[in-house]
């Protein structure tokens, strides 16, 4: 099957002016102002296959808004090329607009004054979209999304949740092969959001569509996604299942020992691999892991076969004052790439 | 070839009439402030100058022209332009942009028809109103008021393309607030909104002759008025067509370079 979407190399920089403290710097940015070069996006290669659901996560700042305003033709890469339906998305050619969607959460594209119906007839003229079409998917989205009741209220006097999925349908409406979803779960609730990560999942699997969507939410990743981009400060980091990135039956065993032994100790003890063990800083650590005056604690990988030799070694030689067992999660897969990025991983003194 | 689509035209100037009336004393009071002070000023300088000062005539213009000139030209200042010209340059600063340059329809001219419809509502009854008051009253040919008008609307697309190309200083400096203000000024100037063009000096004449805004109020109040031929009033009719060809130009240069240094911020 033909790739969906393409991106071969693709690179993209930024430039902005930078201005520092005090007066001085004042006069010497209005004159003479220096210029940065800000490298979003380092080469990045991937292909997507037609009615794939994808996921896109990075930390703030790792390019993924950069990527997606490049598939959808907002702007050029700098270098490499990108392909979306076997076309340029930057040439905007009209065809490619009528075939493609972009929700960015915080960019509302509704009318602020008047009802969502009125704003969605623009749509369906805009799109061509024949009268019956237009009626049946308003009723069928409507309905999965719940908001039959609302279509004809002021978008104003909508909450952010019914606001969103107002959104949502006024960027489906016209089908599109394509949708890119920057951050749709952005400032709901757990049930707005729940209703909507249905609505998505059954919009994929009804109507064939290619999704990707980058999100902060890992709920919104793990139950929707099949595949998984991982960017970090431009480049990528993996590409796979959500599944073999938490390398599913791992477990992370949580140790918090009276003697604090060395890194090389624990691995001898548990027999378990140098680069399975690790000495989170205690501001990396998760919230209310290790309080101010706390052992720190070491956190081993281990999979459901070795978890209990593992405990028994560890408790035959030391004297445990905290021990917890954690699932893989996605959240903290993902939460230990980026402070891996922030701050490194530290290995005990 | 592609046919001209007049669905979606028609569907966002309902639309952006709905949005404009939306609140409908703040859309009449707007309406109404705009149109009445610049008349007050008009009436008062007038009265200080022909009363108080004693003049008994102004570049060839009576007391009663200029008052006739002054309240003909609510009729029409009323169509010259909008704030959409600021609205392009906010986007472009914002990146809401975005939304628009990804719809299959040109984001330049959608911005221009959802706000032109309430302009569209005031040409019609600013028509109506000239042709009644002047068939009432004197002084306003009716006859004459469709084509005058005609030439107002016109100026009010040659108005937002000269805008449009101005606003894509965004493209490059992020704001174009200052320069679009400073070409109001001008406009207001220009136009023969604030003051008669006739009060010009003689050789300051090519000054407002040689841009299109005269034909936005000034041209338009003249011919109503009868001060201009039907000659003189076809041969600025035929320049304005012209400055419409130029202004089409502007937008597709400036906005097809602006888009592709596009940056679409903010999110």
């Amino acid at each position: 099957m033909e790739p969906v979407i393409v991106a071969q190399d693709i690179r993209r920089s930024f430039r902005s002016s930078k201005k520092e403290e005090g007066k001085n710097s004042t006069w010497k940015y209005l004159l003479k102002p220096e210029w940065v070069e800000h490298h979003a996006l380092k080469g990045v290669s991937f292909s997507i296959e037609p009615g794939a659901f994808v996921g896109l996560i990075g930390a703030n700042g790792a390019g993924k808004t950069t990527l997606l305003k490049i598939f959808s033709g907002l702007i050029p890469p700098s270098s490499g090329t990108a392909r979306v339906l076997d076309q340029e998305p930057f040439k905007r050619s009209l065809d490619f607009r009528k075939q493609i969607s972009l929700v960015m959460g915080q960019k509302a594209q509704l009318w602020w004054d008047l009802p969502a119906v009125d704003a969605f007839d623009l749509l369906r003229a805009i799109y061509e979209i024949p009268e019956k079409t237009y009626r049946d998917r308003l009723g069928m989205l409507a309905e999965l999304l719940d908001v039959q009741k609302l279509l004809n209220t002021q978008i104003r006097r909508l909450s952010l949740g019914e606001r969103m999925k107002m959104e949502l349908i006024g960027a489906l409406l016209h089908w599109p092969k394509v949708v890119f979803l920057d951050e749709p779960t952005i400032g709901l609730d757990v049930l707005a959001a729940q209703k909507l990560r249905e609505f998505l999942r059954e919009f994929n699997r009804r109507e064939k569509a290619t999704i990707i969507l980058t999100s902060h939410n890992m709920d919104d990743i793990t139950r929707l996604c099949s595949r998984v981009l991982i960017l970090r400060s431009g480049e990528m980091l993996y590409d796979g299942s959500p599944q073999k990135l938490t390398r599913e039956g791992e477990k992370r065993l949580r140790v918090r020992l009276q003697e604090q032994p060395t890194l090389e100790q624990l691995a001898a003890t548990t027999q378990i691999p140098i680069e399975r063990i690790t000495f989170p800083k205690p501001e990396d650590a998760d919230a209310g892991d290790e309080g101010e005056g706390t052992l720190p604690a070491a956190y081993l990988t281990v999979n459901s076969q070795t978890l209990m030799p593992t405990l028994q070694a560890i408790l035959a030689k030391y004297t445990p004052i905290d021990l917890g067992i954690e699932e893989q999660g996605l959240e903290n897969v993902i939460k230990r790439l980026f402070q891996e990025e922030a701050s490194g991983i530290t290995k005990r003194p | 070839m592609s046919t001209l689509r007049l669905g979606w035209r028609w569907a966002a100037l309902r639309n952006g009439f709905l949005d404009a009336t939306a609140y409908r004393v703040e859309f009449l009071i707007e309406v109404l402030g705009q149109a009445v002070v610049p008349v007050i000023t008009q009436l008062v300088l007038w009265y200080a100058v022909f009363k108080l000062g004693g003049a008994t005539e102004m570049a060839g213009l009576s007391y009663s022209d200029l008052i006739l000139y002054t309240l003909t030209s609510i009729l029409f200042s009323q169509i010259r332009g909008g704030d959409h010209d600021f609205e392009l340059a906010e986007m472009i600063r914002t990146g809401t942009l975005s939304n628009y340059l990804l719809r299959p329809a040109g984001a330049v001219e959608f911005v221009y028809i959802r706000g032109s419809a309430p302009k569209l509502f005031l040409a019609g009854v600013c028509l109506v109103v000239g042709m009644i008051v002047g068939a009432i009253f004197g002084g306003i040919h009716p006859e004459r008021m469709p084509a005058a008008m005609l030439m107002a609307f016109i100026g009010n697309i040659i108005h937002y393309q000269i805008s449009a190309a101005i606003a894509s200083i965004a493209f490059y400096w992020e704001e174009a607030y200052s320069v679009l203000m400073v070409k109001n000024l001008f406009v207001s100037l220009l136009s023969g909104e604030l003051i008669h063009l006739g009060i010009f000096p003689e050789k300051w004449k090519w000054v407002w002759e040689s841009f299109p805004f005269y034909l936005y109020v000034f041209g338009p109040v003249q011919y109503a008025l009868g001060k201009w031929t039907h000659v003189e009033f076809f041969r600025a009719l035929a320049l304005s067509l012209v400055w419409l060809a130029v202004g089409w130009a502007l937008v597709r240069i400036s906005w097809g370079i602006g888009t592709r240094r596009y940056l679409s911020l903010g999110g």
